[in-house]
């Protein structure tokens, strides 16, 4: 009767145009640029861009950078559940405010945020004299790129945690305090099983922002070559010496590290869901069958 | 365990939920709060589980003080309306949950928490699901799993909060049965809140009526049905007529409700208790059916009266003997009557569920 209607698969409207059309969108903006990049190292010998992509300074970098970044990702994750929870679970005075505050360092040019962190944080800083004191110092040094990193990701972890928090059934804690459980038996096994995904989704997105973060660290940093020299500074340094192909080469090795970092979380985060994946599709059985079954059986 | 519940207070701001309320129930009782929705049963409930703290009064476990114990500790069973197992768990899991959270030295061994939590979903007829995850289930089954999960500490007390209310007539209806066998098989104390009055007359042992924070009436299923403490509960429970005042014997009398007020009394009338006749009967009124439902075995046949509508049910057998159509005129009679003095007991509120 409907021969049209048919021959869809599915109820929505536009799979193969949606579909065309993110594919196109990708293509443009994110491959074919990377892929130019690889193609571009091509110019290179293998030598050439083993040496530059090898070299001590440039191995030096990457450690500083992945290492600042995985810290900074990781205090976030932790601290930034603790500010999603509060913010979800506790009425206070100036709520929405804080709240607001939560997306400040989106808005902020990065620049402005490591000039400032900078100025805080240097030896005759507001905070960074006290440091001094305690024979701690921040700024121009490794630990101030930590802290830069942490403050421009710090929306990340709050605001993909939010949600799922705020979707949690106060039910299933009150059900599992019923069955013995301790808070904190309530909070490992019940809770955080559910918004692990979530977690990680807001960690890694903390991540992949602090691997590319540029503006606010090179005000802090300090710069100095093998110890607090960021990857993305050094490519910087190469095109103003007009290297443009160690540029690329040093952008091509952090492209492939980042990718198979990202597709490790992935991967775990894959995992994560699978395992209760299941029970998100797959159909309930009816209800009238079950009530026969009861029906037939002694209980 | 018995439960015994003393002059317990509950506001919520402006609201009171529970006032001044007493109650005492018995070991191994089934018990139901039946109210509409909004008259402190559920807070009552949460109150026994320790979920909620009241402002005043006390709660005894046992003859034991437990106003104020954890509700970690007070070893209540509560299943809640919308299930509330845990998603990311497996059936097996979910009802293995109380048994792995003991401390160590309380803690079954693994051998163990498998052989009674087998039995346990054997019991709720679901052991071929243990692998399952909740979402894969449907609303019956997943209420018998958190039934499952609540028996699986061994409580002294079983709360269910309106345990039914999410599911379909034909299953609610077999689940109540079940209930009620595997609470004679338990021999524990069962507390079930409901606002579906047939439910608390076929399950509970006993009924609490409850209206506005207090108990309107406690009773077995038969005397709350048969003879009401009051108009609320009298209108509460099942369909009913409303007369209003002008009551002294002849029927002729009786006027309906929106009569001006002032006289003495509020007659209620089931509507199972009216005869029809098609022929004028002595004491009988004159009506014209409005419309008649045919629902299963019963007719039920809306009258005008006097401008008034009058419900009344038949079966199926006394109606086509009838041959009763909307437009023909009937003579009605009250077979009886409930009277209620007003003032004596309160007036029913408008606000509550007239079943007409």
């Amino acid at each position: 009767m409907f021969p049209a209607a048919a021959k869809r698969d599915g109820v929505l409207p536009g799979f193969r145009l949606g579909l065309g059309y993110t594919l196109t969108y990708l293509t443009l903006l994110v491959l074919i640029p990377l892929a130019g990049m690889i193609l571009f190292t091509g110019q290179m010998s293998w030598g050439d861009f083993w040496a530059t992509a090898s070299s001590e300074r440039a191995l030096a970098s990457y450690r500083v950078t992945f290492g600042a970044s995985l810290g900074a990702a990781a205090i976030n994750a932790l601290f930034g559940l603790i500010v999603a929870w509060v913010l979800v679970r506790y009425p206070f005075p100036g709520k929405r405010f804080v709240d607001a505050l939560v997306d400040l360092p989106f808005a902020l040019p990065t620049a402005v945020a490591g000039i400032t962190l900078a100025t805080l944080y240097a030896e005759n800083g507001w905070i960074g004299q006290h440091l001094a004191k305690l024979g701690i110092q921040v700024a121009f040094t490794p630990l101030g790129i930590v802290v830069a990193l942490i403050f421009v990701t710090l929306p990340f972890v709050v605001r993909t945690l939010q949600p799922v928090i705020e979707d949690i059934e106060a039910e299933v804690e009150e059900a599992a305090a019923t069955l013995g459980a301790t808070r904190w038996q309530t909070f490992t096994r019940v809770l955080l099983p559910g918004i692990f995904p979530a977690w990680l989704t807001g960690f890694t997105l903390a991540f992949s922002r602090a691997i590319g973060e540029f503006g606010s660290v090179i005000f802090i940093a300090g710069n100095m070559p093998l110890i607090s020299e960021i990857t993305p500074l050094l490519i910087i340094s190469k095109l103003e010496q007009y290297d443009i192909l160690g540029a690329t080469a040093l952008a091509v090795v952090m492209l492939v590290i980042s990718f198979v970092m990202l597709l490790v979380i992935n991967l775990l985060q894959w995992w994560a869901a699978s395992r209760h994946a299941k029970s998100r599709d797959g159909d309930a059985p009816a209800d009238a069958a079950d009530a026969l079954a009861i029906a037939g059986g002694r209980p | 365990m018995s439960i015994e519940i003393r002059n317990i207070s509950k506001r919520f701001g402006n609201f009171v939920a529970l006032d001044n309320l007493s109650l005492d129930i018995p070991t191994g009782e089934l018990v139901a709060l039946l109210g509409p929705s909004g008259c402190g049963k559920t807070t009552l409930l949460r109150i026994i589980a320790g979920m909620e703290s009241p402002d005043g009064g006390n709660v005894l476990f046992g003859g034991e003080e437990a106003t104020h114990v954890h509700a970690r500790e007070r070893q209540v069973g509560f299943v809640f309306q919308h299930y509330a197992l845990f998603r990311h768990m497996s059936v097996f899991e979910n009802v293995a949950f109380g048994l792995r959270v003991r401390p160590r030295k309380a803690r079954p061994s693994e051998a163990e928490i498998r052989e009674r939590v087998m039995n346990l979903l054997k019991l709720v007829q679901l052991d071929w699901l243990a692998n399952r995850y909740p979402s894969q289930l449907s609303g019956g089954q997943r209420q018998r799993i958190a039934l499952a999960r609540a028996l699986a500490v061994e409580p002294k007390v079983l709360l269910l909060d309106e345990p039914f209310g999410a599911l379909d007539t034909k299953v609610r209806k077999e689940l109540r049965r079940w209930l009620r066998r595997l609470h004679d098989e338990m021999h524990i104390s069962s507390v079930f809140v409901t606002h579906d009055q047939e439910e608390a007359l076929e399950v509970a042992d006993r009924v609490v009526v409850m209206n506005r924070g207090r108990i309107e009436q406690i009773g077995s299923p038969d005397e709350v049905y048969s003879s009401p403490a009051s108009p609320f509960v009298y209108q509460f429970l099942g369909n009913v007529n409303v007369f209003h005042n002008r009551m002294h014997g002849g029927w002729a009398e009786v006027e309906r409700e929106g009569d001006a007020p002032g006289a003495g009394s509020i007659a209620f009338v089931r509507p199972h208790d009216i005869d029809l006749d098609a022929a004028p009967i002595s004491g009988g009124m004159k009506a014209v059916v409005s419309h008649v439902h045919r629902i299963g075995p019963l007719v039920r046949v809306e009258l005008e009266h006097e401008a008034e509508t009058i419900e009344v049910e038949l079966t199926r057998e006394r109606a086509a003997n009838l041959e009763l159509s909307a437009g023909r005129t009937v003579w009605f009679k009250p077979r009886q009557a409930k009277v209620f003095a007003v003032g004596a007991a309160p007036a029913p509120a408008p606000k509550q569920p007239f079943l007409f």
